[in-house]
């Protein structure tokens, strides 16, 4: 049959038939469903680009690792990997509840006073504008797509087109950690890098050994101790999240 | 009635032209109701828009001096063109009507940017300051916004194989498997955000506000008066309606179309048609109360992120996951 629509008035005239289209194939409910919710992670790192406020970026990262855990549960149930479940519970402990509470314990302090400023605000610590940051991260995003897309991946988990989100998400934090001249946000870049590191080992290796993905949950814990320290020992001395004073080098 | 009484199919294309043409005051009139009540204020009545057309068609008409015909002629015109999209788009019959091959969504978009080029040539015949500068942003923002739109054509064409409306209407109604996939979630997103851009609504603009400072489209029939005025804002009114149409019957939620030529059939796709457009009007409403007006300067970050849910929408579907 051609793919032209049949003009239903040639073809009769009491009749009306209904259009002929030969739309492209979709995936499978579970393939789209999947991937709306890794391109849902994708757009709250994109989303983390933008934010003006501290409280803000940290509540995004935890509705990203929210959204990598609703994944990983989906996965478990179409899949059949219950030890996901346990996965999804842990990483949605620790990096919904335990790390944007630690975050936020960690900035209580810096609050009024310093230069007058909100030192909330982060906005302007952009080394670029908004717009060419956005620009700028949509072709490091097309770069990790495309890169992942040739790869020859078939998993047993996630589907494949949730990899090449995923270095996309890695991507774009790095263009985060880059442009930004905050600790606050060089942090949430490497946290939410780990997310998107999460979301390729969910399409990869969907049922890696849950000790090592313990594991890796553990290290993210001792990054966030460790930069939580950084954060407030570079609070100290400069009295500002600001890293551009940070130009000279002492023993 | 209920047996077989079916309408000819020409009328059924001039129905199309009728209802956007009739309801669309009422679902701007619908819109400030619901916002005026959402601020706890009781708002004007659902039916005012159409008051207020009749009075303005009633008043006498003053032209700028040294205003050329252009002036005058460019709100008939541009009423011409709003009139003429209808025939393009589904708004009441889920099949094609033979002037729906007229042309495809970029036909459609190509005579809603004439009509907003005509406006803007009006507004800069006057030599009115605000006229013009609103003419002028117009265009501006009109362009930023162009290559968004430009990559929701383009995923449609890859979802569809074609670029007329109709199809992608079909194949969302086809099953739910292509309603859940990024590409077309990415895509309505994206378009959602251009129409609240391009019909004047928070966060790009305050739709009723009297700040010209802030004024985009709003600014641009500054110096048109009775018939003349009647005619831009039911033209802008009609143009938020084919925008809304195109959004609700290709994108979001394509029921409730005729799918035969019957009167009941008919009838029931015109309320269809208000019922569906007034829910959006809803939505958009909240949206309007909940966000603030961005500074001008911002506008390119607002249109920034449509253009990344549009090229998204596209990269998923290269991949053929999308």
């Amino acid at each position: 049959m051609s793919p032209v629509l049949v003009n239903p008035v040639l073809v009769s005239p009491v009749l009306v038939s209904p259009v002929l289209v030969n739309p492209v194939e979709a995936p499978s409910v579970y393939t789209g469903g999947a991937n709306v919710i890794a391109v849902l992670i994708l757009l709250a790192e994109f989303g983390m680009l933008r934010q003006a406020l501290i409280r803000d970026q940290v509540r995004l990262y935890a509705v990203q690792s929210g959204l990598i855990s609703v994944l990983a549960v989906i996965v478990g149930a179409v899949r059949d990997l219950p030890e996901l479940y346990l996965l999804a519970a842990l990483s949605a402990a620790l990096k919904v509840v335990v790390i944007p509470l630690v975050l936020r314990r960690l900035l209580r302090g810096s609050h009024p006073g310093e230069r007058g400023a909100d030192p909330g605000d982060i906005a302007g610590s952009g080394g670029l504008g908004l717009a060419t940051t956005v620009l700028v991260a949509i072709a490091v995003a097309a770069f990790g797509f495309f890169a992942a897309g040739r790869l020859p991946v078939a998993g047993g988990g996630a589907p494949a087109t949730a990899l090449s989100v995923s270095v996309s998400v890695a991507g774009v934090a790095f263009v985060l950690m880059i442009h930004r001249r905050d600790v606050i946000s060089q942090a949430i870049g490497l946290f939410s890098l780990e997310n998107g590191i999460s979301l390729a080992a969910l399409v990869v290796a969907a049922s890696l050994p849950l000790i090592l993905e313990v594991a890796l949950l553990f290290d993210l814990l001792v990054a966030v101790i460790v930069f939580g320290l950084l954060i407030r020992i570079h609070r100290g001395r400069a009295e500002s999240l600001s890293t551009t004073e940070l130009t000279s080098l002492r023993g | 009635m209920g047996v077989s009484l079916s309408l000819p199919i020409p009328v059924i294309q001039a129905l199309q032209v009728i209802t956007v043409a009739g309801a669309a005051p009422g679902v701007s009139g619908v819109i400030a109701k619901v916002e005026a009540r959402l601020q706890g204020r009781r708002g004007p009545r659902v039916l005012q828009p159409y008051y207020d057309l009749a009075k303005l068609l009633r008043k006498e008409s003053l032209a700028p001096e040294g205003a050329s015909w252009v002036f005058l002629a460019a709100p008939l015109a541009a009423f011409a063109c709003y009139l003429t999209v209808p025939l393009l788009i589904p708004v009441l019959t889920s099949y094609p009507l033979p002037l729906g091959y007229m042309g495809d969504i970029l036909g459609g978009g190509f005579i809603l940017a004439l009509a907003s080029f005509l406006v803007a040539t009006a507004a800069a015949e006057t030599g009115s300051p605000y006229a013009q500068l609103g003419a002028s942003r117009a265009k501006t923002f009109g362009a930023i916004t162009e290559p968004v739109v430009l990559f929701v054509v383009f995923t449609v064409a890859l979802l569809t194989g074609t670029d007329l409306p109709y199809a992608l209407a079909a194949t969302v109604r086809s099953s739910a498997a292509q309603i859940i996939r990024p590409a077309h979630l990415l895509a309505a997103a994206a378009l959602l955000m251009v129409i609240l851009s391009e019909t004047a609504r928070i966060p790009v603009e305050t739709h009723t506000g009297t700040n010209e400072f802030g004024m985009i489209e709003e600014a641009r029939p500054f110096e048109h008066s009775g018939p003349y005025y009647a005619l831009l804002k039911w033209g802008s009114a009609a143009k938020q309606l084919i925008l809304y149409t195109i959004f609700v019957n290709v994108f979001a939620a394509p029921w409730g179309l005729a799918a035969s030529q019957q009167v009941g059939a008919v009838l029931l796709a015109i309320v269809a048609l208000v019922g569906k457009a007034a829910a959006l009007g809803l939505i958009i409403a909240v949206i309007d109360n909940s966000f603030a007006k961005l500074r001008l300067f911002k506008i390119t970050e607002y249109a920034s992120a449509a253009f990344l849910l549009a090229v998204l929408g596209v990269f998923t579907l290269y991949l053929g996951g999308g």
